[in-house]
């Protein structure tokens, strides 16, 4: 006769490996439920880890691009102030040079001097402004001060047109100074080439390569000190050549003006490209998170209900458990 | 005298009632001893002269299912080669880490690449330099910690494949000696059944280790035939041989430096195709040993090869040497295209940029080969580390797929490998797990039922009495006689 038997060791071994089943079950959904995201990454991404790879990347790089953007953005506007403060300079004293200039009184064309003198000391101290410890004009040179101070200027340029005996002669000799490479270049500025372009974006860059020894820079410098060389006593004997000298300087830095609108200008494109790329930035991090979690993410419904579904087949297990140990013929003998 | 005859039988049913309830009790006793084979008692009519009188016992007998058995072996063993394979590729993948995790070589990679843009704004900034110093460093450790796994993991197959070899050859001298044993029992008619239980338990342990065929003789004793066709078992016990090795590196193969299998002291085939041993935890360590780490040692070195010819080229940096090493070195010399292997354990960033080993962080911004420092702003070099990053490059070597990528979709590229080898090997293992759960619950099953086995101790304890209740009938009637 055949008996139908099934071993105690079966119904053991069936009812601890489905509890080891669901507790596991159970785990991982619980983590699910609490993060959002799938616990099995390698099973979820069918083990393509190259899309997961370029999002992650692209996002730390983005944050990357943050930080940089907005350390260039302080030293663009920062450099627009200075510039700014330059340009305004330069007008003002233009137009009260020009005016003086038809007066010819002596001691006004004086006082216009000190004035040339006290603007470009002030314009020289904007261009060694620092962030920080960075200084903004002297280009790669970030260490150092863009330019000389005020007094090593004018002492040269004191040498430069010593002898001169018009007015001509006087702009003549600093202009050849201003253009000499080893004038103003070598012996005022300070600081190295232009700076490189920064990344700030995707294939985006952004150059700030203004230094002191920009053309409209200089020019303006050039005028402001040949002003102020009126108040160190040239063409001493003069005062038709001091009046007219004044006359050049104011023409010279009026003409002078559009070129520093221009620099102001091409600055302000440059920051105007920093802030859209910044939000260029943005809106890309919040689509690549969007995709990262699209990669990931799981749906709290239906892990929710997995989760119901998990424990109470746990609980149906627990009670079936119980039941079975007391399912024995020994208990009824 | 049929009184006489009544009583004899009366007495053969006591006794094979006592030897039933003996068996029931060694079967209630045994009832979750794994690999416990149910006995049963088999008895027939008892015959004296020509006509029958009382009962006797034919035997025990174990109650096994042959078929189901050696189809539960070959499970066994496809899941222990399954489960190797498995373990190896879940361990590679965790030590190559995911990209959202900032300890993987994605997440190193992307630090990197980010702490050359940010120091890129500010070279003159000591902060950020040594930053790009830390990622690189971090980079190149991280690579060379998976390197380290890889070589872990063969080692320990290594010592696997001797710990499985030293358990077959101890198992299989037991299992000879055993078989003297039960063959003597059988020819004696003693009850061996014990000793097959304890046959049937060495052979199951083993089984897992190669896939086994057995094949019993009629006198009681098995031989033993791996699948592949080595005998194991037969007669007398076959030997393997096998010497570990307490460490290996990435140079070391079978055959040098590493030693193969012998089998009775002559050399055996152990790759995963056509050798005798194949299909079993043994094969699978010897394919994780030679064959997958190998392969991985090979993806890791052709990832390092790849950091290090980026930051090689002599148009990025002009005040290096011809010929001199990059930012990342080989041990902190150039690399030798013909010395690839183990280059990801190797993989170190140049000391000339370290300040702890001697050099100095300018040095990222003006040149490893630069004698002094330049202008603090410059970031020619850094932007172009940068773009060597990202540029798109030709993998060299590491076996990959041809196509141009930059270096993290290169590190992608290598996890998303592994990742999916993983993926297949969790499948198969699963599966042949799957199968072994299945065969063992049905094994169970044959095992011993303890509401069966109080049912036949009824019956047993019914017949015991109605023997007893004979025997004093008998006595009573033996009695009346003798009070005549």
């Amino acid at each position: 006769m055949v008996q139908l038997t099934v071993g105690d060791l079966a119904q053991s071994l069936i009812l601890s490996r489905r509890n080891g089943t669901l507790k596991d079950s159970i785990q991982d959904l619980m983590s699910e439920a609490t993060t959002g995201l799938a616990v099995q990454k390698t099973e979820r991404l069918k083990g393509d880890y190259v899309p997961m790879a370029g999002i992650e990347a692209s996002l730390t790089q983005l944050e990357a691009y943050r930080s940089v953007g907005t350390s260039a953005r302080a030293m663009a506007n920062h450099m627009q102030i200075a510039l700014e403060n330059i340009a305004g300079s330069a007008s003002t004293l233009s137009s009260s040079l020009l005016g003086a200039a038809t007066s010819h009184t002596p001691s006004r064309i004086a006082s216009l001097g000190l004035e040339a003198g006290q603007r470009l000391s002030g314009v020289m101290a904007g261009l060694n402004t620092r962030i920080g410890a960075q200084s903004l004009f002297a280009g790669q040179a970030t260490d150092r001060a863009a330019v000389a101070s005020v007094e090593t200027l004018m002492t040269a340029l004191d040498g430069v047109v010593a002898g001169a005996i018009s007015s001509a002669d006087v702009e003549t000799a600093v202009n050849d100074w201003f253009s000499d490479p080893l004038g103003f270049a070598a012996t005022i500025y300070q600081g190295g080439g232009p700076l490189a372009p920064v990344p700030i974006g995707r294939d985006q860059s952004a150059q700030i390569d203004i230094t002191a020894l920009d053309p409209a820079i200089v020019d303006t410098i050039k005028g402001l000190a040949m002003a102020a060389l009126l108040s160190r006593g040239v063409l001493g004997g003069s005062d038709v050549a001091r009046a007219d000298l004044a006359k050049r300087a104011g023409e010279n830095l009026a003409s002078y003006q559009t070129g520093m609108a221009e620099l102001q200008a091409r600055l302000g494109s440059t920051e105007a490209n920093i802030i859209n790329t910044g939000v260029q930035n943005d809106a890309e991090k919040s689509a690549l998170e969007t995709a990262r979690l699209g990669l990931l993410s799981v749906d709290p419904y239906e892990t929710a209900a997995k989760l119901q579904e998990a424990q109470t087949q746990l609980e149906t297990l627990f009670s079936i458990t119980a039941r079975l140990s007391r399912l024995s013929l020994v208990n009824y003998l | 005298m049929s009184i006489g005859g009544t009583l004899a039988s009366a007495l053969s049913g006591l006794t094979a009632t006592a030897k039933a309830a003996e068996v029931v009790s060694s079967n209630i006793a045994n009832a979750t001893t794994p690999g416990y084979a149910r006995r049963e008692l088999q008895v027939a009519s008892r015959v004296v002269g020509t006509s029958g009188q009382g009962v006797q016992i034919v035997g025990v007998r174990r109650s096994v299912d042959m078929p189901l058995l050696s189809d539960k072996r070959l499970a066994q063993s496809t899941a222990g080669d399954a489960d190797a394979r498995a373990a190896f590729f879940k361990r590679m993948e965790l030590s190559l880490g995911t990209p959202d995790q900032a300890y993987s070589i994605n997440g190193r990679v992307a630090a990197f690449e980010a702490a050359l843009t940010e120091a890129s704004s500010h070279p003159e900034s000591e902060p950020r330099l040594s930053q790009v110093l830390g990622s690189a460093k971090a980079l190149a450790r991280q690579i060379g910690l998976a390197s380290r796994d890889v070589q872990t993991a063969r080692t320990q197959a290594d010592r696997d494949i001797a710990g499985d070899v030293g358990k077959l050859n101890t198992s299989l001298d037991r299992l000879v000696k055993l078989n003297v044993q039960i063959r003597r029992g059988f020819g004696m008619g003693q009850d061996t059944a014990a000793l097959q239980d304890h046959r049937q338990q060495l052979i199951d342990q083993i089984s897992g280790i190669v896939p086994l065929r057995e094949i019993e003789h009629g006198d009681g004793s098995v031989s033993l035939y791996t699948t592949g066709g080595a005998a194991l078992l037969d007669g007398v016990a076959a030997v393997f041989g096998f010497q570990g090795s307490s460490s290996i590196s990435p140079d070391m193969m079978n055959g040098a430096g590493l030693s193969g299998l012998t089998l009775n002291g002559r050399p055996i085939a152990t790759d995963s195709e056509g050798s005798a041993i194949r299909g079993g935890s043994l094969a699978a360590n010897f394919a994780v040993r030679d064959e997958l780490t190998v392969t991985a040692q090979a993806q890791l070195d052709g990832l390092a090869r790849d950091l290090v010819e980026r930051f090689a080229d002599p148009a990025m940096d002009g005040t290096r040497a011809p010929g001199a090493a990059g930012l990342f070195t080989d041990a902190g010399s150039a690399f030798d295209p013909l010395d690839e292997l183990g280059l990801s354990q190797r993989l170190a960033v140049n000391a000339a940029a370290d300040p702890d080993r001697g050099g100095a962080l300018w040095r990222l911004r003006d040149g490893l080969g630069a004698a002094t420092s330049g202008p603090v702003g410059n970031s020619t070099l850094l932007t172009a580390m940068r773009g060597a990053l990202t540029t798109l490059r030709e993998p060299a070597s590491g076996g990959f797929m041809s196509g141009q990528r930059t270096f993290g979709t290169f590190a992608s590229d290598l996890l998303s490998n592994i990742a999916t080898a993983r993926l297949t090997a969790d499948g198969e293992a699963s599966f042949a797990r799957a199968k072994l759960e299945t065969l063992t619950s049905m094994e169970a099953e044959n095992g011993v039922d303890t509401d069966q086995e109080m049912q036949s101790l009824l019956q047993i304890e019914q017949a015991y009495a109605a023997n007893a209740r004979v025997i004093s009938a008998v006595d009573a009637m033996i009695q009346t006689l003798l009070e005549i």
